[in-house]
């Protein structure tokens, strides 16, 4: 299931919220509506937590993590760690890191068992994601982006990339993350994929501005409905060649 | 890629309001005052600048116009043809050349009389220079008045257009009118076109829009054709034709095979064939309407035979894009749109074969290339032996078996939000949802610093095992030590009770005396007032104890004496006052600050007069010091905070001083109004002139002369008494004289009557003391004479003096004189 939705007028939902497997966080916003609909649709079964980081609200670009960790950048106050503390679940281990580059979230893309990493981030760092997130680490560009968190978005079904990689790219991303990859968009031909979308193995939220060719592409990659990735080949491909060409 | 965009033109304003907007934006936008006596070369500029600004205005207004109306040739040869069709090229191209025209001729206008205003030389002809200039500017405007109201009449009706994309996936609906065209738009889109059961209902391009396989097509309604030659179609027909002929996009040929709309299928089919030319290239579906009235296998054979013919011409379309020419699907459909039959299938096909056309086009084009990427699903190849599995929580696969059977709604945050008041009123508590050992914990409230330390640099992880640990260390420690440590009192035997009690009764009397001794000041021996009634604790008494007992009492009683703690008695500061070490007597004695203060530590920092001057403040010395600060006191005002009168208080003056207000005024004196004291005197200041022929005015020898003007002339044992010339002269023309009665007495200075003058009413008084024995009665009946002789017949009153020596008193001639000029000098 793919939900569309916005952030006070804004599409990068990616940036003002962060999914995984095992929590939801959301930026604290002027009104409820941003929160309700991650709460509507995840609070049953996993927590769904307001949070502020640094005190700011592009939460999604500033921390990462996956089912097992939640990695926050040194900016991040003693409340709000505590209170990220309080309110994830004990399984969930939340580590402060000092990390020169403080946008965990646009240097780290990961899932529950692979993480792409910004090429300049610290060996320390690169131990702190393996011990906490307990993935493997790649050191890894994304179309000659070195911010992997900002240009795919993973799970361990599938995976987003920037429209520009090369197929090459693509297989390769591929075998290292070990879940089938589409390059796409999102919001009407955004490439900042980790900014436009979150997901996470059963459910995503994209910007409102996705169309329906992006939002069926993100429902057939990450497998949230009975379509397979090969449909994106198969049934959507002529949808497809006459909306990108 | 181009919009088209008709609905953002701006008005075209008819000729009229056009000359009124331009030139009231002349008058309102250039300067309007101009005196023929500035210089020729401002007044020519003056009136140039009104030329040029009007002719500018013009061309701007003009250019939008020229540059806004699409260019026909320019624009995609749809719209182009459309325009045509609707408004004819010629005319369009006509009214937009006119106005080019228009605007250079004006252009040429503003330049001639520019240049002929360089040579105008007066104000007038300045000014008639550029009438004649705006004159004609305005009637190349009004000679174009049709051409702006025929593109006015344009605007309007281009806005109106249906906003088509010639570049989209398109779905083209065509046929005769009334085969119901209008119903299926109206079945696959939301548009809403009005159907109804006679031709020609539609009049123009309708415009729908409908999804197919995430994608959006555009359904384009067209009128009904007839089949007719080309030259006698209508305007109406002609928008169906030009859709045809320039959009590239999926055309449904409609046939209604019932033949309600009142043309057979034979008719229909010469239609397909007279236009079929125009659906070269594009998919075409022949699509049988109306099926519920007559079902397509219910037909004629020789319609049959038309229909075939159509279908085999429709199959052209389908090999002239590479199709296979077996699959007839989806070539000859039929439907109703009156039971929705079929209605679906012909849109899927038509979607479909449009998409493939468009999709074969697009595979053939370089930029194909750059996308390949992604129509690729890179499928991972494994690289270990680990398993990757997803996350997916039980309850998520619960909820989804569950959400198909029923549908709870949840109550969230928004709904809260909502009921508490909407955004920016409710505040949701972030500790609502924390997952804590106990509940309660929740809203506990955490310091952030405690003790001026971080609360948090001291809180880790383990802290609870830690704590137990120590708990744990604790009590074995206290077991250990155990009974042997009691302090309760109820296991003490009745001796140790008393002991104890011993014990801590003294403890309170020390700790009590201590208190005493503490907070009498320094601890000196004092004894507290109330001790000492009769003060018989001196001293004196105690010396005389201590040296009775044989100790040197000085020092006690030194100690005992009250003195500044730092300077001690000026007495034992005095030099005389041999000290027993008389080396360091004149330190000891002269104790300069610094060793003072080292002695004591400071309780309050050192006080310093405000001009001593403080090394960083920058100042050369304190007398500069002293200057800045009397000078910084006073630039600052102090506020007025005692009700003081101040300057920002509202004052009303006095309107009608009463000085200036009362009292005649004679001519000439409207400035001043006031009474004759102050206008005599202000005369003399005024008029020199005057006041010198007043110093000329008569004084007889002869006679005595009070002070108060009054001259006595003493004839025997009679004294006639008026008053002088410079009296009279000051007084002006005398109007009434009041005189005593004869016989009354009168005494020197004393008031006996009065002169009433146009100026004044002047007392009278005598210089003498006397009775009465005349009085001029002539003055009566003409007070004049005081003026005209004032010394003869303007007389006042004859008395007989009491004391003939007052006369001795009164000014002689020379001396009154000098006293009135005095006088005079004095005003």
């Amino acid at each position: 299931m793919a939900t569309r939705l916005q952030f006070e007028n804004s599409c990068e939902v990616g940036v003002f919220s962060k999914l995984t497997n095992a929590y939801c966080l959301v930026a604290i916003g002027g009104s409820e509506n941003f929160y309700s609909t991650f709460e509507g649709e995840l609070a049953d079964v996993i927590p769904v937590v307001k949070t502020s980081i640094g005190g700011t609200r592009i939460i999604g670009r500033l921390c990462a993590g996956n089912k097992n960790g939640l990695l926050v950048p040194h900016t991040t106050t003693d409340q709000e760690l505590q209170h990220l503390r309080n309110s994830l679940p004990d399984q969930v281990v939340v580590q402060r890191i000092e990390e020169r580059l403080s946008a965990l979230g646009n240097c780290i893309a990961c899932n529950d068992h692979v993480a792409l990493t910004h090429t300049d981030l610290d060996r320390e760092t690169e131990e702190m994601i393996a011990d906490v997130l307990g993935v493997e680490v790649f050191r890894q560009t994304i179309a000659g982006n070195i911010l992997v968190g900002s240009f795919c978005a993973f799970t361990n079904r599938g995976g987003l990339v920037h429209p520009h990689t090369s197929v090459e790219d693509l297989d390769e991303l591929s075998t290292l993350l070990q879940v089938p990859l589409v390059a796409g968009t999102v919001n009407r031909g955004s490439e900042v994929i980790g900014a436009g979308m979150i997901v996470n193995d059963w459910t995503a939220f994209c910007g409102l501005d996705t169309t329906a060719t992006e939002l069926s592409v993100i429902e057939s990659v990450f497998k949230l409905r009975e379509a397979q990735p090969s449909a994106i080949v198969d049934e959507m491909r002529k949808s497809l060649i006459d909306s990108y060409v | 890629m181009v919009q088209y965009n008709f609905k953002k033109m701006t008005v075209v304003p008819n000729g009229k309001d056009f000359i009124d907007i331009i030139l009231s934006r002349t008058q309102r936008q250039t300067p309007t005052v101009v005196h023929k006596g500035y210089a020729i070369s401002r007044l020519r500029q003056f009136y140039m600048r009104k030329v040029k600004y009007t002719q500018q205005n013009f061309h701007e207004k003009l250019s939008t116009i020229v540059d806004e109306f699409p260019r026909l040739d320019d624009i995609h040869p749809f719209y182009g043809d459309l325009l045509h069709v609707l408004y004819n090229k010629d005319h369009y191209k006509l009214a937009l050349g006119q106005i080019n025209t228009a605007r250079n001729l004006i252009g040429k206008i503003s330049k001639d009389y520019v240049k002929l205003l360089k040579y105008g030389d007066s104000l007038y002809r300045c000014k008639c220079l550029k009438v004649a200039a705006l004159g004609r500017m305005c009637t190349v405007i009004k000679r174009i008045g049709p051409s702006l109201a025929y593109l006015e009449q344009i605007r309007q009706h281009m806005a109106r257009l249906p906003s088509i994309d010639p570049n989209t996936r398109t779905i083209l609906i065509c046929g005769y009118p009334n085969v119901g065209k209008s119903s299926f738009i109206n079945k696959i889109t939301r548009a809403d076109v009005d159907v109804q059961p006679y031709a020609f209902t539609t009049k123009s391009l309708f415009v729908g829009h409908t999804d197919y396989k995430y994608l959006r097509y555009q359904v384009i309604d067209t009128p009904g054709i007839l089949d007719r030659p080309f030259e006698d179609r209508n305007i109406i027909e002609m928008c169906s034709i030009t859709a045809l002929a320039h959009l590239r996009a999926a055309v449904l040929f409609f046939l209604d095979i019932s033949g309600s709309c009142g043309y057979s299928i034979a008719q229909q089919a010469a239609l397909f064939h007279s236009i079929k030319s125009l659906f070269m290239n594009k998919p075409l579906i022949i699509v049988c309407n109306k099926t519920d009235l007559q079902p397509l296998d219910g037909i004629s054979e020789e319609d049959k035979k038309l229909v075939a013919e159509m279908k085999s011409e429709a199959m052209k379309t389908v090999i002239g894009q590479g199709g296979e020419a077996t699959n007839d699907d989806g070539v000859l459909l039929t439907m109703s749109t009156l039971t929705e039959e079929g209605v679906i299938a012909v849109k899927n096909a038509a979607c479909d074969r449009l998409l493939n056309q468009r999709v074969e086009l697009k595979m053939k084009s370089k930029k194909i290339n750059d996308c390949l990427n992604r129509f690729h699903v890179a499928m991972p190849k494994p690289r270990d032996n680990k398993e990757r599995p997803p996350c997916i929580p039980q309850a998520v696969i619960e909820a989804k078996i569950k959400q198909a059977a029923e549908k709870e709604k949840r109550q969230t945050e928004r709904d809260l939000e909502n009921e508490n008041g909407g955004a920016g009123v409710y505040s949701a508590s972030l500790k609502k949802h924390y997952i804590l050992a106990n509940d309660e914990w929740k809203e506990d409230v955490m310091p952030e610093i405690l003790d001026g330390h971080n609360v948090y640099d001291f809180v880790d992880p383990d802290i609870l095992h830690r704590l137990e640990e120590l708990e744990r260390e604790e009590g074995l420690r206290q077991e250990e030590e155990g009974d042997d440590f009691e302090m309760d009192g109820l296991e003490l035997t009745p001796e140790e009770k008393k002991t104890l009690a011993a014990i801590r009764k003294k403890k309170s009397l020390l700790i009590q005396e201590h208190r005493i001794k503490k907070s009498t000041a320094e601890s000196r021996p004092i004894v507290p007032r109330k001790f000492d009634k009769d003060r018989e604790f001196t001293t004196k008494r105690m010396g005389r104890q201590l040296s009775k007992l044989g100790i040197d009492p000085s020092r006690a009683i030194e100690r005992a004496r009250s003195r500044s703690v730092s300077r001690g008695r000026k007495r034992e500061r005095s030099v005389d006052r041999g000290d027993t070490d008389g080396g360091d007597a004149m330190e000891v004695d002269t104790p300069n600050k610094k060793q003072r203060m080292l002695s004591r530590s400071r309780s309050r920092s050192r006080s310093r007069p405000p001009t001593e001057v403080v090394p960083g403040e920058g100042f050369k010395d304190s007398n500069q010091k002293a200057k800045a600060l009397q000078k910084a006191r006073k630039s600052n005002k102090n506020r007025n905070k005692d009700a003081r009168r101040g300057e920002a208080d509202r004052v009303i003056p006095t309107l009608k001083p009463k000085h200036l207000f009362s009292g005649k005024r004679s001519i000439g004196k409207t400035q001043r109004p006031n009474a004759l004291r102050i206008s005599t005197a202000s005369k003399s200041h005024l008029s020199p002139a005057f006041s010198l022929s007043r110093c000329f005015s008569t004084v007889l020898d002869g006679l005595k002369y009070a002070s108060s003007h009054e001259w006595v002339k003493h004839e025997g044992s009679v004294a006639t008494i008026g008053i002088t010339d410079h009296a009279q002269d000051h007084l002006g023309e005398v109007v009434f004289v009041e005189l005593p009665e004869s016989g009354r007495s009168v005494s020197q200075g004393g008031s006996f009557g009065a002169v009433e003058s146009v100026k004044a009413t002047s007392d009278v008084n005598s210089p003498i003391s006397g009775q009465v024995v005349e009085v001029n009665s002539k003055l009566t009946e003409s007070p004049g004479l005081i003026n005209s002789s004032p010394y003869e017949d303007g007389w006042m009153i004859k008395i007989k003096p009491s004391s003939p020596s007052e006369l001795e008193s009164l000014l002689g001639p020379k001396e009154y004189t000098k006293f009135c000029e005095e006088e005079d000098a004095a005003h």
